[in-house]
């Protein structure tokens, strides 16, 4: 459904502005489903573990589960809604071929990506319940500074760097080549997904294991 | 005489600490401010160099002032806290009923939140499949009320509910951390009763009360803690008599007034 809202917002406020992108309905869709994705999942993870700080206190069950759980409902929630969204990307002019399939090992990466930012997250969370709101209200920000709703041409040259150290600049960029552009990412392009993904994960469990001995004096 | 017997729990110098905040940092948003100049948090020690033995098929009634460390031990032994130093042996599984409710989701059917609190607590699927049947008998909820979502339960018939789930299947160590006073005189007899099913059936139990009837009804030895330590260890009778006397409220001085 939220999709839904910002998509109604961008292609009506938007669609003027950025009238020289091609199709951008399509365009801005292949983004912003997988920033919900994102943000969402990022929010949800957050309250995991101090929502469940009642049994966490009073039973031993590996605390990583409930992030873990929250993240892999967000990803079935992905995947379910993406139905209806292939449905309304094939009206905008979405076309499916075999490189599409690619797009399973991306979601995959990010997916990791963003399990590693979520319990880094919840992880300091615990300690100081304002990282919640203070991620909330740093979310826009995010978002405005990411190629979702415009193209990263829009961008002056020199500041390209700046957009290209946000990771999920890359993200987002490897799904719309796949599902905007119909080509396959490079192998570069893989690797630097991967790479973020899997080093993001391992850090964030570092920091996770380091942090959980103090969790149970915060709940 | 308990020599000879198994040991269920043994703590040799154990101690556990918890965090407590000192300068009232509690936000990230101070914490950043303060960085390096204060360290948010510091370490209390609420277990000190506590020696414990408990042995298969012993009654343990726990007692002690407010804040002396009763539920840390408790979580201790349940795996919850990880203690500082000193060791700790378990041996058995253990069922804490530490708070009443806990796991319960508001949301879900007491059905499926049976399943949910027994996977919580390591029920297997298969164990579970076993005692679903016994747990529902014994919380004595109709079929109605057991489809129907927790949250429109009275708080009976959830204290029903959570205590059945937690004493249903059998578990080597139960631990009970003032759980018991609720329900109906009957439900609360019938929890007296299957407690004591337990302890004759061969395991251990560690009960936390302030009530001493039911220490005294209950246990086989009772130990009372102060501050982090345990400073007596003894028969059921002994123990509740130094607790009374210990923590008889003082008596304030008369006022007196002079013309």
């Amino acid at each position: 459904m939220n999709p839904m809202i910002y998509l109604m917002i961008f292609t009506f406020v938007f669609g003027q502005v950025f009238s020289e992108i091609d199709r951008y309905p399509l365009y801005a869709l292949t983004g912003l489903v997988f920033w919900i994705y994102f943000s969402t999942t990022t929010i949800q993870v957050i309250e995991s573990i101090i929502n469940s700080s009642g049994v966490l206190k009073s039973i031993n069950v590996p605390t990583i589960a409930f992030p873990l759980a929250a993240q892999l409902a967000s990803l079935i929630s992905l995947l379910l809604s993406l139905i209806p969204f292939f449905i309304l990307m094939l009206m905008f002019g979405l076309k499916l071929g075999w490189e599409s399939l690619f797009f399973f090992p991306v979601v995959i990466l990010f997916s990791c990506f963003t399990f590693g930012v979520s319990i880094i997250l919840t992880s300091f969370n615990v300690y100081f319940r304002d990282v919640q709101m203070a991620w909330s209200s740093f979310m826009p920000a995010i978002f405005y500074s990411t190629p979702i709703a415009y193209t990263s041409s829009l961008i002056p040259e020199k500041f390209l760097w700046v957009i290209k150290l946000n990771p999920l600049y890359h993200y987002i960029g490897a799904l719309r080549e796949i599902l905007y552009y119909n080509q396959i990412p490079s192998l570069g392009t893989f690797l630097l997904i991967g790479g973020i993904g899997i080093v993001t994960l391992l850090v964030g469990i570092l920091i996770f294991t380091r942090l959980e001995r103090g969790f149970v004096s915060q709940y | 005489m308990t020599h000879n017997k198994e040991i269920a729990i043994e703590a040799r110098g154990l101690s556990v600490s918890f965090l407590i905040q000192r300068h009232g940092i509690n936000n990230i948003k101070d914490f950043i401010i303060t960085m390096g100049v204060k360290s948010p948090f510091e370490k209390k020690l609420v277990l000190k160099n506590l020696d414990l033995t408990i042995y298969k098929g012993e009654c343990v009634g726990v007692m002690g002032r407010n804040g002396c460390g009763k539920s840390t031990l408790l979580r201790t032994i349940a795996g919850v806290m990880k203690p500082d130093s000193g060791t700790l042996k378990v041996y058995g599984n253990v069922a804490p009923l530490m708070a009443l409710g806990v796991g319960l989701e508001p949301e879900l059917s007491g059905m499926e939140n049976i399943k949910l609190v027994s996977t919580l607590m390591g029920l297997s699927k298969k164990e579970l499949k076993n005692s679903l049947e016994s747990i529902i008998d014994f919380s004595e909820l109709t079929t109605d009320e057991i489809d129907m979502q927790t949250k429109r339960y009275s708080s009976g018939m959830m204290a029903r509910l959570a205590f059945s789930i937690a004493v249903a299947t059998e578990h080597e160590i139960l631990i009970i951390d003032e759980a018991l006073a609720v329900g109906d005189l009957g439900f609360r007899k019938k929890c007296a009763k299957r407690i004591n099913e337990i302890k004759n059936s061969g395991s251990t139990i560690i009960y936390v009360s302030h009530h001493l009837e039911e220490i005294k009804n209950i246990c086989t030895r009772a130990i009372f803690m102060e501050d982090g330590k345990i400073t007596l260890e003894g028969d059921v009778l002994s123990v509740c008599n130094y607790y009374e006397q210990h923590l008889k409220p003082k008596v304030a001085p008369p006022i007196v007034t002079t013309h």
